[in-house]
């Protein structure tokens, strides 16, 4: 059981050369962690000292808890980023699973066009669309709430969601659907009973996908279409670390890594369902 | 009840014709196969039947009432996939109470009505379990417990054994043969195997190219087929053809000349025959040491030894196409080494240029002739 494959054997020299390649690449993606947490850990004062040490003295987590003091409204920014990005999650899921759904098993007129449409549509970023997008949240009269920000979040998050999750479901055999609807089973009782359960690692995939994009994609929207503080998101609110004269850097580091916690957190949960083989003995491969 | 009728059923893909205006009539409570090459339309054939294909042209009627347009549910059919399509996610007994929860059955009907037929199929050991843990042959019945417990009028199966391991299908096939005694349904079954249609069907419909070559009992397709594609269809190994002369109809039968020897065949002649070229086919079987009525000399480039019979390929008249004879199993032959044989008249199908069958004048004095009969149910 434990022994590798035959395809898995390597000699000495390839594998000192495949770890020193992870190596690499782990170190251009880590050491910014690395380096902000350490950050996280100094005194202000030691941060700008010379010559530069990256391994703090007599550092402590005080950050951790000044962090709270200096900026009151933090834990409403992480709130703020947190619920935004459920909420997307949430109607993303709402309106992409039918939708899949019927791009992967039905053929309509213009299916082809509209996935092309969404494939368009997510080539153009966010950012091009602001101001267009500014004037239409302003005749609405919706600026500077949380549908600000939450509806373009959504709109920009379909088209890769529906992709992802199309993909998945063509994987399912149609000869589930073809037994159901010859069972008498209508199309949404298909899609309930029989499609969802088994569709749920890819809907997983496509709600953690949905919920990192949120996270990250609603810093550009807050910061356009929101000026109350009450709703800022987590990635607004750090910039209340930026003083007058001196931005408080270990603070703002350390309430980075408090800020990103509950997304970790629920991406650990969700991650559990990601099974594979729960399709084994459906039909014969 | 459970009587299907098909007039003049067609299906078009595009502007191509899979299926040329079949029209068949299925008694209620019979066993009927449709068999045939791949992409004769069989399968279409079925699934318009089920209602999950659209009919182009032509009416179905299940017991007298067009169902064209009607969903699966409503013809009262339930239909079994080649690939089970169970749910992998649900257990045996919630894949073979579906159909019933789509209906909305109470709960205390419902689990009588599963257990009922995880108990014909010799499920009730398994009904917690996940498709997942079962076998092969397990999984097809669950399929087949899904189909019967909403007690359809018509059971469909689509090759629903091509799946399974030979020993296996030799076991369903006796289980599916049994299940049709015991629930005396009407099943119409596809398949691509013609061992199946022969050992299950009441009556076998033969499909070639979108039409139906023949219909008939399996004894009667195999010793009276209609023309060279069920001739040669039919029968394991392949039905021998061999290019003869017409040289005499009279009333015995149809002279024939072959490589300088004549023979009169037991067939009904026709006019206009005399000095055509016909095809004469025997089957492996038939095939015996020593002369009869017509003597070969094969050279055997392949021998077969199958311990029941010993079967020989080789060319006959230097013709690269292989001659096949089935002999006893302990038949002295060797590989490049001639050996005479020969048929009877008696066994021998003769075909015209067309290849349609002159019919056999069968004396079947070992051949129960109610089994002749299509549709002895």
């Amino acid at each position: 059981m434990s022994q590798p494959l035959m395809v898995n054997r390597y000699r000495w020299y390839e594998l000192i050369g495949i770890y020193a390649g992870i190596l690499a690449f782990l170190t251009f993606i880590l050491a910014p962690f690395v380096e902000g947490f350490l950050v996280s850990l100094k005194p202000l004062s030691q941060l700008f000292s010379s010559p530069y040490r990256f391994i703090p003295q007599n550092g402590s987590f005080e950050a951790y808890r000044t962090m709270w003091v200096s900026v009151p409204g933090f834990a409403r920014y992480i709130f703020n980023s947190f619920f935004i990005s459920t909420i997307v999650t949430a109607v993303v899921l709402m309106l992409v699973v039918p939708a899949a759904y019927a791009f992967a098993r039905f053929k309509f007129r213009g299916s082809g066009h509209l996935l092309g449409a969404f494939l368009a549509v997510n080539m153009f970023s966010g950012a091009v669309l602001l101001i267009p997008l500014f004037r239409l949240m302003r005749s609405f009269g919706v600026l500077n709430t949380y549908f600000a920000i939450i509806v373009p979040g959504v709109a920009f998050l379909i088209p890769s969601a529906i992709w992802l999750l199309r993909t998945y479901m063509m994987r399912i055999p149609r000869e589930l659907d073809e037994a159901a609807f010859v069972d008498g089973a209508s199309h949404f009782y298909t899609l309930r009973r029989v499609i969802l359960p088994i569709a749920m690692p890819g809907i997983t995939v496509v709600a953690i996908t949905t919920f990192i994009g949120s996270y990250a994609q609603q810093f550009i929207y807050a910061l356009t279409f929101n000026s109350k503080t009450e709703y800022a998101p987590l990635p607004v609110g750090l910039f209340a670390y930026f003083g007058r004269q001196e931005v408080i850097w270990n603070e703002l580091m350390a309430a980075s890594f408090v800020g990103i916690a509950p997304a970790m957190i629920v991406i650990f949960f969700l991650q559990r369902y990601l099974v594979s083989g729960l399709t084994a003995g459906a039909v014969k491969q | 009840m459970g009587q299907l009728n098909l007039n003049t059923v067609q299906k078009f893909y595009g502007t191509f014709e899979v299926l040329k205006g079949i029209d068949l009539e299925v008694k209620n409570g019979e066993f009927v196969v449709f068999v045939g090459p791949s992409g004769c339309g069989k399968s279409t054939l079925l699934r318009m039947i089920a209602g999950l294909d659209e009919t182009s042209a032509g009416d179905i009627l299940i017991d007298g009432k067009r169902v064209n347009d009607l969903p699966p549910v409503k013809r009262g059919i339930a239909m079994v996939f080649q690939s089970y399509a169970l749910y992998p996610h649900m257990t045996v007994f919630e894949n073979i109470a579906f159909p019933l929860r789509v209906e909305k059955m109470q709960e205390d009907k419902l689990k009588a009505k599963v257990e009922n037929a995880a108990r014909i199929l010799h499920l009730d050991q398994r009904l917690q379990q996940k498709p997942g843990l079962l076998s092969g042959g397990q999984r097809q019945r669950v399929a087949i417990g899904r189909a019967i417990v909403r007690e359809p009028k018509i059971f469909l199966f689509d090759e629903p054994l091509s799946n399974l391991d030979a020993a296996l299908r030799a076991d369903m096939r006796i289980e599916l043969a049994k299940l049709h005694r015991q629930l005396k349904a009407t099943m119409i079954y596809v398949t691509h195997d013609q061992v199946e249609a022969m050992t299950m069907a009441d009556r076998i419909v033969v499909l070639n190219a979108g039409e139906i070559a023949q219909t008939g009992a399996p004894l009667e397709l195999y010793h009276k087929p209609a023309n060279m594609f069920v001739a040669g269809f039919i029968g394991n190994p392949k039905m021998n053809m061999l290019p003869v002369i017409c040289k005499a109809v009279g009333a015995t039968g149809v002279e024939i000349e072959f490589q300088g020897q004549t023979a009169t065949i037991p067939v009904e002649g026709r006019a206009g025959l005399v000095g055509q070229p016909l095809t004469l086919g025997i089957r492996p079987e038939h095939i015996q040491f020593g002369a009869a009525d017509l003597a070969l000399a094969i050279a055997p480039s392949v021998i077969e030894h199958l311990g029941a019979h010993t079967v020989a390929y080789a060319a006959v008249n230097g013709e690269g196409e292989n001659f096949c004879a089935m002999l006893p199993g302990s038949a002295a032959i060797r590989t490049e080494e001639t050996v005479p044989v020969g048929l009877k008249a008696a066994d021998c199908h003769l075909f015209d240029a067309d290849g349609i069958a002159l019919e056999r004048r069968l004396e079947l004095g070992d051949v129960d002739m109610g089994l002749l009969k299509a549709g002895g149910v």
